[in-house]
């Protein structure tokens, strides 16, 4: 089923999306063990969304507590941010950039201990599949 | 016919090749990512020909390229419309000075073939590369790092003395005491300020036989921490270790199935001993902790410095030797090696072992001298390459992924090996060599003034 990027109901697939990925499972074991792994999505604005959005992802050895877009472009419950524009995104999302290459190159802008995140880049890639994975409608741009 | 062919064919004892003769391989590298086509090939007699060869290019407008082996894999030893210098012409070997332990050679000797000239007198240049199939001059102008750089540097390190033919004619002999800007700067230089036309090597006496133990680790920590307690040791002559996988079937990445493995570190400890006085097993091994023992091998020093060749020839037989070679190599902080090394071979398939190879190096921060080899802060530093062997049509995909692993290396605080396929910005050029940029600029702008020599991949400013 196609849902729409930025719902609720967006959110909650994710979250399922995350508890039945074998590859999050097993990428992400020792993710947030020990240190705070929830993971704050900022889409910032840009000339195809106009609206920033942020979507907080509670994340802790291999599994997802729950998943909400939430005001601003922080928030206290995140250990981790990683906040790029819309457009950077949706090229993640689609399989046009890797994720690596938007992390490594820094379109994709790293909030938090890099040196945590770059020891667990197997989980946030497989945290970004399972996002690519849903059938998305994104506004059009 | 080229209106320049006959005066810089007047001009040279050598030989002077135009177009219509190239061979496939002097437009291309080892790496085969880049395909130059350049307006003369020349193989130069003499450093009488090296000068000439600079003052026809200086006047000429002409961009000069030296190569020996060509093994390079960036934009080295290839030349677009200038004159590429064939160094394998210039190969001769002079005396040995048995009582100071040198050789003068030429910079297109083969290390083979020194190798073997110099056995017969139980000497050895201290540091070897496991290809000895590569010359002196590219080596030299590279850094040169071996099984032996753990206790010897780089073959750099092991240079008493040049001859260099700078940009602008002049020949100059250099040494660490003497001219030392200029030496430093041809060490590890890429070829950037002159044209090495003699090199004296320092050489060591070696024993006649060695003794490898063939340990494998399952723990990369382990192997490791071994592998320092062996550097610290000062018992070993050499230390070689790479990683080995074992697939193990396919896995969801980023939702595609791939192939994955567990990695193995193989560890191969060598001593070299006189014939009739084999080393103590039990003593040399004690206290290491290998996940297995698997063999212990007695050769003639001579063949274990040979040890790669049935390598390479698989590799040639199986054609792998003519893919594209984006070499990602690397030397790791010691702090983060682990971390890094985990992280890179998690996503490394294990088909990168067909015609390719994952180096992994213990290595000392302590034992080089060159100002232009770009090493990490420390004591101890692991050297990591992956070394692929990419069809052509793999390149597309490929090319991402290994500069994703670049870049990783680089944020694990690793400095680049320059031989293999770099693809920096000027930034992250900046940033390799640090305050040392500057310093090779003004060396450029010194010795080679015209920015004739090597043009391509330092990014210096070109000559207006």
């Amino acid at each position: 089923m196609t849902l729409a990027f930025g719902t609720a109901a967006w959110a909650d697939a994710l979250v399922a999306e995350i508890n039945t990925s074998s590859e999050y499972r097993n990428a992400a074991a020792k993710w947030g063990d020990g240190f705070n792994g929830n993971v704050l999505l900022v889409f910032d604005a840009d000339s195809s969304f106009p609206k920033t959005n942020a979507l907080l992802v509670e994340l802790a050895k291999g599994a997802c507590g729950g998943a909400s877009f939430v005001e601003g472009v922080a928030h206290p419950r995140a250990g981790f941010g990683l906040r790029a524009p819309f457009s950077v995104w949706k090229d993640v999302l689609g399989g046009k950039t890797l994720a690596a290459t938007a992390i490594l190159t820094g379109k994709m802008k790293v909030e938090g201990d890099t040196m945590t995140l770059l020891k667990h880049t197997a989980a946030h890639r497989a945290l970004v599949a399972c996002a690519a994975a849903l059938d998305t409608e994104f506004p059009a741009g | 016919m080229d209106k320049l062919y006959a005066s810089l064919t007047r001009s040279l004892e050598g030989t002077v090749r135009t177009p219509d003769q190239f061979t496939d391989d002097q437009l291309q590298n080892y790496g085969r990512i880049f395909k130059w086509t350049p307006r003369f090939v020349v193989y130069p007699q003499s450093q009488k020909d090296i000068v000439a060869l600079v003052a026809f290019c200086r006047s000429n407008t002409l961009h000069l390229t030296n190569r020996g082996s060509a093994h390079s894999q960036s934009q080295l030893a290839i030349n677009q419309d200038g004159v590429l210098l064939e160094m394998l012409s210039m190969n001769r070997i002079g005396e040995v000075d048995e009582k100071n332990l040198t050789v003068d050679v030429e910079p297109g000797v083969v290390w083979r073939e020194l190798t073997h000239h110099l056995a017969k007198r139980n000497l050895v240049p201290p540091v070897l590369t496991n290809n000895l199939g590569v010359t002196v001059g590219g080596t030299l102008s590279m850094a040169g790092i071996g099984v032996a750089s753990f206790k010897y540097g780089s073959q750099g390190d092991n240079v008493v003395e040049l001859d260099v033919v700078t940009g602008e004619g002049s020949v100059v002999t250099c040494s660490p005491e003497k001219n030392a800007d200029l030496f430093w700067g041809a060490i590890a230089g890429l070829g950037s300020f002159g044209v090495i036309t003699r090199a004296r090597l320092q050489l060591r006496r070696m024993k006649p036989m060695t003794r490898t133990y063939y340990l494998l680790y399952d723990d990369l920590r382990v192997f490791l921490e071994d592998a320092r307690s062996a550097m610290d040791s000062g018992t070993w002559d050499h230390l070689e270790s790479w990683g080995a996988p074992c697939a193990q079937g396919t896995r969801p990445v980023a939702g595609k199935r791939q192939v994955f493995a567990k990695w193995f570190y193989p560890f191969h400890l060598t001593v070299e001993y006189d014939a009739g006085s084999p080393p103590d097993d039990a003593a040399l091994l004690a206290g290491f902790r290998p996940y297995d023992n698997l063999y212990t091998d007695d050769c003639p020093t001579i063949d274990f410095l040979e040890r790669m060749v049935p390598v390479f020839e698989l590799w040639k037989k199986a054609g792998t030797w003519e893919f594209m070679h984006p070499w990602i190599e690397c030397i790791l902080p010691w702090e983060t090696a682990a971390d890094c090394i985990e992280q890179v071979l998690a996503d490394t398939p294990p088909g990168i072992q067909f015609g390719g190879h994952v180096l992994l190096w213990p290595a000392k921060g302590t034992t080089s001298r060159s100002k232009n080899f770009m090493v990490p802060e420390g004591d101890n530093l692991v050297g990591f390459g992956l070394l692929p062997a990419v069809p052509q049509k793999f390149w597309g995909e490929m090319s991402e992924r290994l500069e994703n692993v670049s870049r990783m290396m680089l944020m694990f605080g690793a400095k680049r090996y320059l031989s293999g396929w770099v693809n920096f910005t000027p930034d992250e050029w900046k940033a390799h060599f640090g305050a040392r940029w500057d310093e090779l600029c003004a060396l450029k702008r010194r010795y080679d003034p015209d920015a004739i020599l090597n043009p391509g991949f330092l990014p210096f400013e070109a000559k207006p």
